[in-house]
Protein backbone atom coordinates (compact mmCIF):
# COMPACT_ATOMS: atom_id res chain seq x y z
CA UNK A 1 0.00 0.00 0.00
CA UNK A 2 1.16 3.45 -0.76
CA UNK A 3 2.06 5.68 2.31
CA UNK A 4 -0.08 8.24 1.47
CA UNK A 5 -3.15 5.65 1.41
CA UNK A 6 -1.67 3.67 4.51
CA UNK A 7 -1.90 7.23 6.10
CA UNK A 8 -5.46 8.29 5.31
CA UNK A 9 -6.84 5.07 6.69
CA UNK A 10 -5.15 5.24 9.90
CA UNK A 11 -5.91 8.68 9.91
CA UNK A 12 -9.54 7.88 9.70
CA UNK A 13 -10.16 4.83 11.59
CA UNK A 14 -7.98 6.84 14.57
CA UNK A 15 -10.09 9.73 14.02
CA UNK A 16 -13.62 7.90 14.14
CA UNK A 17 -11.88 6.28 17.72
CA UNK A 18 -11.18 9.95 19.14
CA UNK A 19 -14.41 11.34 18.03
CA UNK A 20 -15.80 10.48 21.57
CA UNK A 21 -12.97 11.52 23.57
CA UNK A 22 -12.87 14.57 21.34
CA UNK A 23 -16.27 16.34 22.12
CA UNK A 24 -16.03 15.43 25.72
CA UNK A 25 -12.69 17.12 26.21
CA UNK A 26 -13.84 19.80 24.29
CA UNK A 27 -17.27 20.47 26.71
CA UNK A 28 -14.75 19.99 29.46
CA UNK A 29 -12.25 22.71 28.25
CA UNK A 30 -14.95 25.46 27.41
CA UNK A 31 -16.23 24.52 30.53
CA UNK A 32 -13.12 24.70 33.20
CA UNK A 33 -11.67 27.52 31.31
CA UNK A 34 -14.14 29.68 32.75
CA UNK A 35 -13.81 28.65 36.01
CA UNK A 36 -13.27 31.91 37.51
CA UNK A 37 -16.88 32.94 36.31
CA UNK A 38 -18.70 29.62 37.57
CA UNK A 39 -18.39 26.56 39.22
CA UNK A 40 -18.00 23.83 36.02
CA UNK A 41 -18.87 21.05 38.50
CA UNK A 42 -21.93 21.62 40.63
CA UNK A 43 -24.85 23.94 40.72
CA UNK A 44 -25.33 25.38 44.05
CA UNK A 45 -28.13 27.31 45.35
CA UNK A 46 -28.13 29.29 48.65
CA UNK A 47 -31.08 30.63 50.22
CA UNK A 48 -31.71 32.38 54.08
CA UNK A 49 -34.64 32.01 55.99
CA UNK A 50 -35.80 33.06 59.70
CA UNK A 51 -37.23 31.08 62.15
CA UNK A 52 -40.28 32.24 64.17
CA UNK A 53 -38.67 29.69 67.13
CA UNK A 54 -35.55 27.87 68.31
CA UNK A 55 -35.88 25.57 70.94
CA UNK A 56 -33.63 26.37 74.10
CA UNK A 57 -31.20 24.08 76.22
CA UNK A 58 -32.39 21.39 73.61
CA UNK A 59 -29.41 18.24 72.65
CA UNK A 60 -27.57 19.03 68.81
CA UNK A 61 -29.30 16.03 67.96
CA UNK A 62 -32.58 16.98 69.15
CA UNK A 63 -31.67 20.47 67.59
CA UNK A 64 -30.85 18.78 64.04
CA UNK A 65 -34.13 17.15 63.90
CA UNK A 66 -36.20 20.20 64.95
CA UNK A 67 -34.51 21.93 62.50
CA UNK A 68 -34.86 19.45 59.86
CA UNK A 69 -38.33 19.01 60.25
CA UNK A 70 -38.80 23.34 60.31
CA UNK A 71 -37.64 23.80 56.63
CA UNK A 72 -39.13 20.34 55.68
CA UNK A 73 -35.23 18.87 54.71
CA UNK A 74 -36.14 14.71 54.12
CA UNK A 75 -33.23 14.30 52.64
CA UNK A 76 -30.97 11.64 54.43
CA UNK A 77 -29.09 12.65 57.09
CA UNK A 78 -24.95 12.47 57.08
CA UNK A 79 -23.52 14.31 60.29
CA UNK A 80 -24.12 17.68 62.13
CA UNK A 81 -21.02 19.76 63.74
CA UNK A 82 -21.09 23.23 65.84
CA UNK A 83 -18.72 25.22 63.84
CA UNK A 84 -19.00 27.87 66.99
CA UNK A 85 -21.04 28.06 70.16
CA UNK A 86 -24.10 29.95 68.55
CA UNK A 87 -23.85 27.93 65.02
CA UNK A 88 -25.13 24.13 63.98
CA UNK A 89 -24.24 22.90 60.92
CA UNK A 90 -26.30 19.76 59.44
CA UNK A 91 -24.95 17.55 56.43
CA UNK A 92 -28.01 15.87 54.48
CA UNK A 93 -27.49 14.38 51.20
CA UNK A 94 -27.05 17.75 48.34
CA UNK A 95 -27.75 19.78 51.31
CA UNK A 96 -25.59 21.69 54.02
CA UNK A 97 -27.63 23.29 56.26
CA UNK A 98 -26.08 25.89 59.05
CA UNK A 99 -28.22 27.71 61.48
CA UNK A 100 -27.46 30.35 63.75
CA UNK A 101 -29.45 29.75 67.70
CA UNK A 102 -29.09 34.08 67.94
CA UNK A 103 -30.50 34.96 64.98
CA UNK A 104 -32.89 32.22 64.42
CA UNK A 105 -31.43 32.34 60.41
CA UNK A 106 -30.95 28.92 58.80
CA UNK A 107 -29.06 29.25 55.57
CA UNK A 108 -29.51 26.44 53.39
CA UNK A 109 -26.33 25.91 50.70
CA UNK A 110 -27.85 22.40 47.99
CA UNK A 111 -25.95 21.41 45.31
CA UNK A 112 -26.32 18.78 42.45
CA UNK A 113 -23.71 18.13 40.17
CA UNK A 114 -24.17 19.59 36.37
CA UNK A 115 -25.40 16.58 34.70
CA UNK A 116 -22.87 15.07 32.15
CA UNK A 117 -20.38 18.32 32.50
CA UNK A 118 -19.04 17.31 35.85
CA UNK A 119 -18.73 13.68 34.28
CA UNK A 120 -16.17 15.25 31.56
CA UNK A 121 -14.56 17.35 33.61
CA UNK A 122 -13.77 14.02 35.70
CA UNK A 123 -12.40 12.74 32.65
CA UNK A 124 -10.56 15.49 31.10
CA UNK A 125 -8.63 16.80 34.23
CA UNK A 126 -8.25 13.08 34.78
CA UNK A 127 -9.53 13.06 38.60
CA UNK A 128 -10.47 9.80 38.63
CA UNK A 129 -7.15 8.33 38.06
CA UNK A 130 -6.32 4.75 37.94
CA UNK A 131 -5.95 3.17 34.56
CA UNK A 132 -7.88 6.26 33.42
CA UNK A 133 -4.07 7.95 33.34
CA UNK A 134 -2.94 5.13 30.70
CA UNK A 135 -6.16 5.65 28.34
CA UNK A 136 -5.96 9.54 28.59
CA UNK A 137 -2.48 9.01 27.52
CA UNK A 138 -3.32 6.87 24.62
CA UNK A 139 -5.90 9.28 23.24
CA UNK A 140 -3.20 12.18 23.40
CA UNK A 141 -0.56 10.11 21.63
CA UNK A 142 -3.82 9.67 19.21
CA UNK A 143 -3.90 13.55 18.88
CA UNK A 144 -0.27 13.61 18.14
CA UNK A 145 -0.57 11.73 15.12
CA UNK A 146 -3.95 12.97 13.78
CA UNK A 147 -2.36 16.52 14.00
CA UNK A 148 0.91 14.86 12.27
CA UNK A 149 -0.65 12.73 9.83
CA UNK A 150 -3.25 15.36 9.04
CA UNK A 151 -0.52 17.74 7.59
CA UNK A 152 0.66 14.65 4.94
CA UNK A 153 -3.12 13.75 3.56
CA UNK A 154 -3.26 15.96 0.73
CA UNK A 155 -0.88 17.20 -1.75
CA UNK A 156 -1.04 19.70 -4.18
CA UNK A 157 -1.31 23.18 -3.63
CA UNK A 158 -3.57 22.58 -0.80
CA UNK A 159 -1.61 20.20 0.83
CA UNK A 160 1.59 21.03 3.14
CA UNK A 161 3.98 22.17 0.81
CA UNK A 162 1.01 25.00 -0.13
CA UNK A 163 -1.96 26.77 1.22
CA UNK A 164 -1.39 24.09 4.03
CA UNK A 165 2.06 25.50 5.18
CA UNK A 166 0.62 29.27 6.03
CA UNK A 167 -2.08 27.79 7.93
CA UNK A 168 -0.35 25.32 9.84
CA UNK A 169 2.12 28.36 10.33
CA UNK A 170 -0.38 31.10 11.42
CA UNK A 171 -1.49 27.62 14.06
CA UNK A 172 1.97 27.83 15.76
CA UNK A 173 1.64 31.51 15.79
CA UNK A 174 -0.67 31.90 17.52
CA UNK A 175 0.09 30.58 20.91
CA UNK A 176 3.87 31.53 20.47
CA UNK A 177 3.09 35.26 19.80
CA UNK A 178 0.77 35.53 22.30
CA UNK A 179 3.00 33.75 24.96
CA UNK A 180 5.92 36.88 23.48
CA UNK A 181 3.93 39.56 23.90
CA UNK A 182 2.43 38.45 27.57
CA UNK A 183 5.79 37.94 28.83
CA UNK A 184 6.77 41.11 27.70
CA UNK A 185 3.66 43.13 29.68
CA UNK A 186 4.22 41.09 32.71
CA UNK A 187 7.91 40.97 32.66
CA UNK B 1 -14.22 -5.11 14.05
CA UNK B 2 -16.34 -6.62 16.10
CA UNK B 3 -13.90 -8.34 18.36
CA UNK B 4 -12.54 -5.39 18.73
CA UNK B 5 -15.51 -3.15 20.19
CA UNK B 6 -16.07 -6.29 22.43
CA UNK B 7 -12.07 -5.95 23.85
CA UNK B 8 -12.98 -1.66 24.30
CA UNK B 9 -16.17 -2.75 26.03
CA UNK B 10 -14.37 -5.30 28.39
CA UNK B 11 -11.57 -2.91 29.41
CA UNK B 12 -13.18 -0.01 29.85
CA UNK B 13 -16.01 -2.08 32.50
CA UNK B 14 -12.50 -3.84 33.88
CA UNK B 15 -10.75 -0.20 34.19
CA UNK B 16 -13.89 1.17 35.68
CA UNK B 17 -14.46 -1.88 38.59
CA UNK B 18 -10.75 -0.62 39.36
CA UNK B 19 -11.73 2.75 39.96
CA UNK B 20 -14.87 2.26 42.06
CA UNK B 21 -13.04 -0.25 44.07
CA UNK B 22 -10.35 2.16 45.35
CA UNK B 23 -13.40 5.48 44.45
CA UNK B 24 -12.68 6.50 48.33
CA UNK B 25 -9.37 6.29 48.18
CA UNK B 26 -7.38 9.62 47.56
CA UNK B 27 -3.88 11.02 46.55
CA UNK B 28 -1.21 8.46 48.18
CA UNK B 29 -1.53 5.54 50.33
CA UNK B 30 -1.53 6.20 53.77
CA UNK B 31 1.79 5.06 56.01
CA UNK B 32 1.12 6.26 59.27
CA UNK B 33 -0.85 3.91 61.49
CA UNK B 34 -0.68 5.95 64.99
CA UNK B 35 -3.59 8.57 64.67
CA UNK B 36 -2.89 12.29 66.23
CA UNK B 37 -5.39 14.25 67.91
CA UNK B 38 -6.51 17.27 65.86
CA UNK B 39 -6.74 19.31 69.12
CA UNK B 40 -3.27 18.01 70.42
CA UNK B 41 -2.01 19.47 67.36
CA UNK B 42 -3.64 23.11 67.31
CA UNK B 43 -2.77 22.71 71.72
CA UNK B 44 0.99 22.70 70.38
CA UNK B 45 1.35 23.74 66.90
CA UNK B 46 4.90 24.25 67.03
CA UNK B 47 5.75 20.71 67.71
CA UNK B 48 4.35 19.47 65.00
CA UNK B 49 5.46 21.71 62.09
CA UNK B 50 7.19 19.56 59.69
CA UNK B 51 6.13 16.32 60.43
CA UNK B 52 3.84 13.91 58.69
CA UNK B 53 0.35 13.35 60.90
CA UNK B 54 -2.37 11.01 60.34
CA UNK B 55 -5.55 12.43 61.42
CA UNK B 56 -8.95 11.58 61.72
CA UNK B 57 -12.43 13.61 61.97
CA UNK B 58 -15.77 15.12 60.12
CA UNK B 59 -15.40 16.88 57.06
CA UNK B 60 -17.15 19.88 57.74
CA UNK B 61 -16.12 22.18 54.35
CA UNK B 62 -14.67 21.40 50.78
CA UNK B 63 -13.24 23.50 48.36
CA UNK B 64 -16.22 23.73 46.04
CA UNK B 65 -14.32 25.32 42.90
CA UNK B 66 -11.66 22.41 42.82
CA UNK B 67 -12.12 20.45 45.41
CA UNK B 68 -8.40 21.10 46.29
CA UNK B 69 -8.94 21.61 50.05
CA UNK B 70 -11.61 20.15 53.32
CA UNK B 71 -12.01 21.34 56.91
CA UNK B 72 -11.63 18.39 59.12
CA UNK B 73 -13.35 18.93 62.51
CA UNK B 74 -11.37 18.39 65.55
CA UNK B 75 -12.00 16.48 68.21
CA UNK B 76 -12.36 19.44 70.66
CA UNK B 77 -15.58 21.34 70.02
CA UNK B 78 -15.92 23.99 67.53
CA UNK B 79 -12.01 23.73 66.54
CA UNK B 80 -11.26 21.80 62.67
CA UNK B 81 -7.64 21.91 60.68
CA UNK B 82 -7.38 22.43 56.79
CA UNK B 83 -6.28 19.75 54.66
CA UNK B 84 -4.72 21.51 51.89
CA UNK B 85 -3.84 19.26 48.75
CA UNK B 86 -2.42 20.15 45.50
CA UNK B 87 -4.69 21.39 42.63
CA UNK B 88 -5.86 18.58 40.15
CA UNK B 89 -3.23 16.14 42.35
CA UNK B 90 -5.96 15.62 44.69
CA UNK B 91 -9.85 16.00 44.20
CA UNK B 92 -12.66 15.95 46.99
CA UNK B 93 -15.75 16.31 45.40
CA UNK B 94 -18.63 18.32 47.64
CA UNK B 95 -20.53 14.70 48.28
CA UNK B 96 -18.04 14.10 50.68
CA UNK B 97 -18.73 17.04 52.88
CA UNK B 98 -20.39 15.41 56.36
CA UNK B 99 -18.43 12.04 55.89
CA UNK B 100 -15.77 11.04 58.03
CA UNK B 101 -11.83 10.80 56.78
CA UNK B 102 -8.63 9.28 58.02
CA UNK B 103 -6.11 11.89 55.89
CA UNK B 104 -2.42 11.85 56.47
CA UNK B 105 0.18 15.04 55.70
CA UNK B 106 2.71 17.29 56.71
CA UNK B 107 1.93 19.78 58.99
CA UNK B 108 2.84 23.60 57.83
CA UNK B 109 3.11 26.62 59.25
CA UNK B 110 1.66 29.45 56.64
CA UNK B 111 2.54 33.09 57.45
CA UNK B 112 0.53 35.44 55.53
CA UNK B 113 0.79 39.51 54.79
CA UNK B 114 -2.23 41.49 55.18
CA UNK B 115 -2.01 41.74 51.38
CA UNK B 116 -2.29 37.76 51.19
CA UNK B 117 -4.95 37.98 53.67
CA UNK B 118 -6.91 40.41 51.47
CA UNK B 119 -6.71 38.77 48.28
CA UNK B 120 -7.46 35.17 49.64
CA UNK B 121 -10.64 37.24 51.26
CA UNK B 122 -11.73 38.36 48.55
CA UNK B 123 -11.26 34.92 46.28
CA UNK B 124 -13.05 33.25 49.25
CA UNK B 125 -16.30 35.64 49.01
CA UNK B 126 -16.40 34.96 45.40
CA UNK B 127 -16.14 31.70 45.53
CA UNK B 128 -18.65 31.30 47.97
CA UNK B 129 -20.80 34.10 46.71
CA UNK B 130 -20.63 36.19 50.28
CA UNK B 131 -19.28 39.31 50.76
CA UNK B 132 -16.02 41.06 52.46
CA UNK B 133 -14.29 44.12 53.49
CA UNK B 134 -10.77 44.47 52.67
CA UNK B 135 -10.81 46.90 55.76
CA UNK B 136 -11.64 44.06 57.96
CA UNK B 137 -8.01 42.86 57.36
CA UNK B 138 -5.50 45.16 59.48
CA UNK B 139 -2.12 42.98 59.83
CA UNK B 140 -0.86 39.53 58.58
CA UNK B 141 -1.35 36.46 60.54
CA UNK B 142 0.32 33.39 60.96
CA UNK B 143 -2.18 29.67 60.14
CA UNK B 144 -1.18 26.24 60.63
CA UNK B 145 -2.53 22.98 58.02
CA UNK B 146 -1.80 19.83 56.86
CA UNK B 147 -0.36 19.60 53.56
CA UNK B 148 -2.29 16.88 52.53
CA UNK B 149 -0.37 13.54 50.84
CA UNK B 150 -3.24 10.76 50.98
CA UNK B 151 -6.62 10.04 52.38
CA UNK B 152 -9.54 7.64 52.55
CA UNK B 153 -13.03 8.72 53.26
CA UNK B 154 -15.15 6.89 54.90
Amino acid sequence: MHWRKLLKVLHRDIGYLAVGLTVIYAISGIAVNHISDWNPNYSIKKSTLILDSIPSNSSKDAMVTYVLNAIGETGKLKNSFRPSPTELEIFVEGNTILVNYETKEVTQEKFNSRFLIKETNDLHLNKIKGAWTYIADLFAVALFFLAISGLFLIKGKNGITGRGTWLTLIGFAIPIVYLIVYYLINS
Amino acid sequence: MKKIIILLFIFSAISSGLIAQNGKKYGNKLTLKEKTSIAAIQENPEKYVGKTVLVEGLIVDVCEARGCWIDIASDKEFGKMRFKVDDGVIVFPMDEKGKMVVAEGVFEKITQTKEQLIEYGIHYAKEHGTTFDPASITKGKTTYRLKGTGAVVK
